[in-house]
C-alpha cells in the first residue's frame, strides 16, 4: 500500500534527487579508475567508530532510520590526498509491505512510504586555493516523498564569511482514532474531529561575516510556514459539527547583530523582527450536518445546513537583544542579557452559516447567522538577568544570578452578531477586554567547593517569587478573574567524584517548599534527584547507569495532589578488541509514573480521583559484525532496534527491530539492505494497532 | 534579458559590497602577527610536536583552533600544541606522556580553565554560568574535539551523530524518544540541540528562545505563539510542558495524560481553591463546567475548546 502525503511538492523533491545524484556522480565519471589492487575502502557502516563518545544505544535507532550517523562521519572524513570532493551518498529503493491493522495510527506514528529516495548525502568541496569559499558541506536526508526531508549546507571561507542554511520538509499526519472518542460504539458520524495533514516547512539562513576577529556581524532569516487540511468542529450553542476545515500559516523572522569581543568584554547587540499570517477556513457545502448531539435540544433538532467561517490574522513583533560578559578581575566575572520583544495581533473573523441553531443564554432559535469579529492583542515581554562569578580562593567558586521575566498583554474583541429566523432578526454586539499579566523572577546562589581534584561539592538556594492576573472583561460564562502568587524555597545540593579516570558518579539533588503555585499540579513541595555513574569496566567495556526521581505534593486547595516519576537506565557499550570482529551497544530503561489528583465530577460535583499510572520498560540495542572479507572487501551487518512497553493507564507496546548489510561491490561503491519492523498495539484501543514490514536497499557511492 | 546599464549597476553594487567587506575586514582584523623568533623557556613550538604526533597535526590544520598558531592576540604564535598541553620540553626529552598535560585527563574545572584561557568572554560563557552542565562538571571536552572531528570541525553538526552524543550521558532522556508518539529524534529529523543550547540559556532547563525570550518551540510551531486576544494563561505561565510530553509518549499528541480530559481535570478539578487552606489560590479551578463526563460527547475536551493553546476571537476557546 502506498502512502500518499496530501500535497507534497513531489517536483521538488525529485529535481533536488536528481541535482544531488548528478553532483555526485558526475566527479566520480571523470575520476580516473581505481589503479587495480587498490585497497578497499573502509566499511561505510561503523557506527561503533564513534561510540566511545557514548554509551548510549542512541546509534541503534539512528540506525535502524537509515540516517547513520557515524558511517557518515567516517565518510566526510577528510582524506589526506586532498581530493577536492569527499563524502557519500546515498541512493536507494523502499517497498512497504502494507499495512496489517490501523493505516491511519502507522501514518500518524511512522507515516514511511514507498518509492525511490535519496536516503542520505553528506559532502564536502574544498578549494584549496579558498577563492570564494574554502568548504561547502552539504548534508541532506530523507528525500523522495519521506515525511521528513532536510538539508543543510555551510559554506565559509576563513576569516572572511561563514553561512549556514537549514531546509526541513516536515509531514504532520495525526488521526489517531481514540484521539477524540475512547467509546467508539456510542459515538456519531467521525471517531476523530481534531486531525491534521500538514506540512511544516521551515528555512534558517545565517550569515557571519569576518569570523575570528574582534568585531563579527551577522545577519539571519528564518520562516517557519505550515498548511494542510484536516477535520474540526463548528461549535455552536447546544450542539458542535464536524467540518473540514484548511489552514496556513508563516513566520518570517529577520535579525541581525554584532559580537564584539575584547580581551575583557564581550558585547552582543541583536535587533530583530517578525511578521506572521495565518487563515484558516471552515466550511461546510449545503447538506445536512446533525453534528454530536444525539437528542433534540428544547425539543428541536440542531442541525447545520451550511457554513463558511474564515480566520485572517496578521502579526508583526520587534525584539532587542543585548548581552555581555566581563572579566573585570581575575576572581570575577560579570554577565547580563537584556531582551525585550512586543508581538502584536490583528484577526478579522467571518462567519455566516444556516441551519436550526439555537443562543442558549436566550433561548433563541435561528436558522442563519452573520458573525463578524475583530480582534487585536499586544504582548510587551522584558526579560532580564544578571551575574557573577567569584573565585575568592583557588578551590571555591561562588555563582550569583538574578533573572526577571514580565509579561503584560492585553487584547480587545469587538463582535456583531446578526442572527435571522423567519424573517425576522436580532444583532447582538460585545466588546470584551482581555488582559493577563505574569511576573517572575528568581535569584540564586551557588557555591562550589573542591577539596580534592578528583571530589566537587556544589551547594546552593534558589528563591523563586511570581504574580499573575488573568482578567477578561466584562466577566460571563465561564472566564472571570484570576489571581495567582508564587512563593517557592529551594535548596540544591550536588557532587561529583572521579577517584580514577574510569569512574564518575554525580548526583544532584533539590529539595524545594512552596508558599504559593499557580496551579495545583505546578511544582510545589517538591525532591529532585538525579544521579551519574560511568565505569570503564575494561579496556573495551564501558558501562553507563542514569537514574532520576521526581517527588512532587501539592496538599493545598482540596486536589490533594501527589505525583511521582522515576527513571533508571543501564547502557553498555562493548567492542572486544577495538571492534575489530564485532561490537555491541545496548540500553535498557524503566520508568514508572503515578499521579493522583482529586476534582469534583463537573455536573454532579462528586468528588473524585484521577489516577495515572504508567510503568514502561524500554531497551534498544545494536550488534555490528564484520563479515569475513571477500576480494578485498569488508562487508558489515547491523542489527537491532527498540522496544517499549508500557502499563498501566494507556498500555502500549512497540517495536522496532531492523537489520541491515553492507555489501561492497567494488571501490567507492556499496550495496546496503535494510529491514524495518514496526509493530504498535494498546491494550485498551485495540483497534488502533498496526504492523507493517519496510525494506530498503540501494547504494552508497563513496568518494 | 537584463539591460546592460541594470547589469553595470549590479556589478557596481557587487564591487562596492566587496570593497566594503574588505576595507572593514582589515580594520577589524589585527595586522598579521610576526613568528616569534624565540620561544619562551620551556616551548618547543608545534613543528616539533608535528614531527612525532602527525596524525593529530595534519588535521589539527583545518581546525578553527589552528588559528592559534597564527593569530598574535591568542599569545601562542608557532606553539598551538603547547597552548593547552603546556610546556613540551620535557616530554620532548623523555618522550614520556606523563610529562606533559593531557586536558582530557584533567578535571572539568582544569580542563575548562584551560579552555576559557581564549573563549572568556564569550556568548557561550554566559550560558555556562547558568547551565547545568557547568553545575554538574560536564566539561568543554565532553562534547568538542580540539583536534579534529572527523571533518566536522570541532564539534558534530549532523542531527543523528548529536543525538547519539548527548544520548550518552542522558539516557533516560533518550528512552523516553523510543515511546511511539515523540518529536523526531530518532528518525534523524531534529536533534537535541534544536530544542535545547548545550551551553545553556537564560529559560529553564537549557531551552532554546525564539524572538529573544519566547519558548523555542515557537520556531516550529509559529502558529502557536500569538499572542491572542484570549490567552490559555497556563502556556504562558508554565510552558508547553505542563500538557505535553515534549521527548516522547504513549499517550496521543504526546499528552502528559492518557485521555485529554484528564489532562485539562489536572487544572480545572472545580475545587473550592484556596477557600480556607491557603492565601494564594490555584488558577484554573472554578467556576466549574456543569459537563457530563459519563457521556462521551465530553470526554474529549478539545472537540468543543478546540483553540486549546489559546483564541483570537472567543473567550472560552471555543472557536
Amino acid at each position: 500500500m502506498r502512502v500518499r502525503h496530501g500535497f507534497f511538492p513531489k517536483f521538488v523533491a525529485l529535481k533536488f534527487v536528481a541535482l544531488s545524484l548528478a553532483a555526485f556522480i558526475m566527479p566520480l565519471l571523470a575520476q580516473s579508475p581505481a589503479p587495480a589492487g587498490a585497497a578497499p575502502s573502509a566499511p561505510p557502516a561503523t557506527p561503533t567508530t564513534s561510540a566511545p563518545a557514548s554509551t548510549g544505544a542512541a546509534a541503534s535507532t539512528s540506525a535502524a532510520a537509515g540516517n547513520d550517523a557515524t558511517a557518515s562521519t567516517n565518510a566526510a572524513s577528510p582524506v589526506p590526498n586532498e581530493n577536492w570532493l569527499t563524502g557519500y551518498i546515498d541512493l536507494g529503493y523502499r517497498w512497504q509491505t502494507g499495512v496489517g491493522g490501523s493505516l491511519a495510527t502507522y501514518r500518524s506514528i511512522v507515516n514511511l512510504g514507498s518509492g525511490p529516495k535519496l536516503l542520505g548525502a553528506d559532502f564536502t568541496i574544498t578549494d584549496p586555493k579558498g577563492r570564494l569559499f574554502d568548504q561547502i558541506m552539504v548534508r541532506a536526508y530523507g528525500w523522495g516523498d519521506e515525511p521528513y526531508q532536510t538539508l543543510n549546507v555551510r559554506v565559509s571561507k576563513k576569516k572572511w564569511y561563514e553561512f549556514n542554511a537549514d531546509y526541513r520538509d516536515m509531514a504532520y499526519f495525526d488521526y489517531l482514532p481514540s484521539y477524540a472518542d475512547p467509546q467508539l460504539s456510542t459515538r456519531g458520524i467521525a471517531l476523530n474531529e481534531q486531525s491534521f495533514d500538514t506540512r511544516r516547512i521551515l528555512g534558517s539562513f545565517t550569515l557571519e561575516l569576518l569570523p575570528g576577529n574582534w568585531i563579527v556581524p551577522y545577519v539571519a532569516y528564518d520562516r517557519d510556514s505550515g498548511s494542510g487540511s484536516g477535520e474540526t468542529t463548528f461549535v455552536s450553542d447546544a450542539n458542535e459539527f464536524p467540518v473540514p476545515n484548511t489552514m496556513s500559516d508563516r513566520t518570517s523572522l529577520f535579525r541581525g547583530g554584532v559580537r564584539i569581543a575584547r580581551k575583557s568584554l564581550h558585547v552582543t547587540l541583536e535587533e530583530g523582527g517578525t511578521t506572521f499570517g495565518s487563515h484558516q477556513s471552515i466550511y461546510q457545502t449545503p447538506g445536512t450536518n446533525p453534528g454530536n448531539l444525539t437528542t433534540p435540544f428544547a425539543g428541536q433538532t440542531m442541525d447545520l445546513t451550511s457554513l463558511l467561517a474564515a480566520y485572517g490574522v496578521s502579526g508583526s513583533s520587534t525584539y532587542s537583544k543585548g548581552l555581555f560578559i566581563a572579566n573585570v578581575a581575575p576572581w570575577l566575572d560579570l554577565y547580563g542579557q537584556f531582551l525585550f520583544s512586543q508581538p502584536k495581533t490583528n484577526v478579522t473573523y467571518q462567519q455566516a452559516d444556516t441551519g436550526n441553531l439555537v443562543l442558549e443564554s436566550q433561548l433563541l432559535f435561528y436558522t442563519g447567522q452573520s458573525y463578524l469579529v475583530s480582534a487585536a492583542a499586544l504582548a510587551p515581554h522584558t526579560t532580564a538577568n544578571a551575574g557573577a562569578e567569584i573565585r575568592p580562593f583557588r578551590r571555591v567558586r561562588i555563582i550569583e544570578t538574578w533573572m526577571t521575566d514580565h509579561m503584560h498583554e492585553n487584547g480587545s474583541a469587538n463582535s456583531n452578531d446578526g442572527l435571522s429566523n423567519l424573517g425576522t432578526s436580532a444583532q447582538i454586539q460585545a466588546l470584551l477586554a482581555s488582559s493577563l499579566a505574569t511576573n517572575y523572577s528568581q535569584t540564586e546562589t551557588d557555591i562550589f567547593f573542591d577539596p580534592t581534584s578528583k571530589l566537587v561539592l556544589h551547594g546552593g538556594y534558589r528563591y523563586v517569587w511570581g504574580d499573575a492576573n488573568d482578567a477578561i472583561l466584562p466577566t460571563a460564562e465561564l472566564v472571570g478573574a484570576e489571581q495567582g502568587k508564587l512563593r517557592r524555597n529551594v535548596g540544591l545540593g550536588g557532587i561529583t567524584f572521579r577517584p580514577t579516570s574510569k569512574l564518575s558518579l554525580t548526583g544532584e539533588a533539590e529539595v524545594a517548599s512552596s508558599g504559593g503555585a499557580y496551579f495545583q499540579n505546578s511544582l510545589y513541595n517538591y525532591q529532585k534527584v538525579r544521579a551519574k555513574a560511568r565505569y570503564q569496566a575494561t579496556k573495551s567495556l564501558s558501562i553507563f547507569a542514569d537514574f532520576t526521581l521526581l517527588d512532587n505534593q501539592n496538599p493545598l486547595s482540596g486536589a490533594n495532589y501527589k505525583y511521582q516519576s522515576q527513571q533508571e537506565s543501564l547502557s553498555l557499550l562493548w567492542m572486544p578488541k577495538a571492534a575489530k570482529n564485532w561490537s555491541f551497544q545496548g540500553s535498557y530503561s524503566r520508568s514508572t509514573m503515578n499521579s493522583d489528583v482529586g476534582y469534583l465530577d463537573p455536573e454532579y460535583l462528586i468528588p473524585l480521583l484521577s489516577i495515572y499510572r504508567d510503568d514502561a520498560h524500554t531497551a534498544t540495542a545494536l550488534f555490528s559484525w564484520n563479515l569475513p572479507h571477500y576480494a578485498k572487501m569488508a562487508p558489515k551487518l547491523t542489527a537491532g532496534g527498540s522496544i517499549f512497553i508500557s502499563s498501566g493507564s494507556r498500555a502500549t507496546s512497540y517495536y522496532r527491530p531492523f537489520a541491515k548489510l553492507f555489501l561492497p561491490v567494488r571501490k567507492n561503491m556499496t550495496w546496503f539492505t535494510e529491514w524495518t519492523y514496526y509493530d504498535y498495539g494498546e491494550v485498551l484501543y485495540l483497534y488502533e494497532g498496526f504492523r507493517t514490514q519496510l525494506v530498503t536497499t540501494g547504494l552508497r557511492i563513496t568518494r | 534579458m537584463p539591460s546592460t546599464k541594470c547589469m553595470r549597476n549590479i556589478d557596481l553594487r557587487l564591487c562596492s559590497a566587496v570593497l566594503f567587506l574588505a576595507a572593514f575586514r582589515m580594520w577589524a582584523q589585527p595586522a598579521e602577527p610576526a613568528p616569534p623568533s624565540v620561544l619562551p623557556a620551556g616551548y618547543v613550538g608545534s613543528e616539533v610536536c608535528a614531527a612525532c604526533h602527525e596524525t593529530i597535526a595534519t588535521p589539527f590544520e583545518k581546525t578553527p583552533h589552528h588559528a592559534v598558531e597564527t593569530d598574535k592576540r591568542k599569545g601562542f604564535v608557532g606553539r598551538a600544541c603547547e597552548s593547552c598541553h603546556g610546556p613540551g620540553e620535557k616530554h620532548i626529552a623523555s618522550a614520556d606522556a606523563k610529562d606533559i598535560r593531557n586536558p582530557g585527563k584533567l578535571g572539568a574545572v582544569a580542563a575548562d580553565k584551560l579552555c576559557l584561557t581564549c573563549h572568556l568572554n564569550q556568548a557561550t560563557q554566559v550560558g555556562r554560568l547558568e547551565s547545568s552542565h557547568m553545575k554538574d562538571q560536564v566539561s568543554c571536552l565532553s562534547c568538542h574535539k580540539v583536534h579534529e572531528n572527523g571533518g566536522h570541525n570541532l564539534v558534530t553538526r549532523q542531527a543523528p551523530a548529536i543525538n547519539e552524543q548527548c544520548a550518552g550521558c542522558h539516557a533516560n532522556e533518550w528512552a523516553q524518544f523510543q515511546k511511539p508518539n515523540h518529536h523526531k529524534l530518532p528518525e534523524g529529523a531534529m536533534s537535541c540541540v534544536d530544542c535545547h543550547n548545550p551551553h545553556g540559556s537564560i529559560r529553564p532547563a537549557s531551552m532554546q528562545s525564539f524572538g529573544a525570550n519566547e519558548p523555542g518551540c515557537i520556531k516550529c510551531h509559529g502558529d502557536k505563539r500569538g499572542p491572542f486576544t484570549f490567552e490559555h494563561p497556563v502556556m504562558r505561565m508554565e510552558g508547553c510542558a505542563a500538557c505535553h510530553e515534549p521527548h516522547g509518549s504513549a499517550n496521543p499528541r504526546m499528552l502528559t495524560r492518557q485521555d485529554v480530559r484528564f489532562v485539562c481535570l489536572e487544572c480545572h478539578a472545580n475545587m473550592p481553591a484556596g477557600s480556607t487552606a491557603t492565601a494564594h489560590p490555584a488558577l484554573g479551578v472554578v467556576p466549574p463546567a456543569f459537563h457530563d463526563l459519563t457521556s462521551p460527547r465530553f470526554q474529549n475536551c478539545t472537540i468543543c475548546h478546540q483553540k486549546i493553546h489559546g483564541s483570537y476571537i472567543d473567550r472560552n476557546l471555543l472557536r
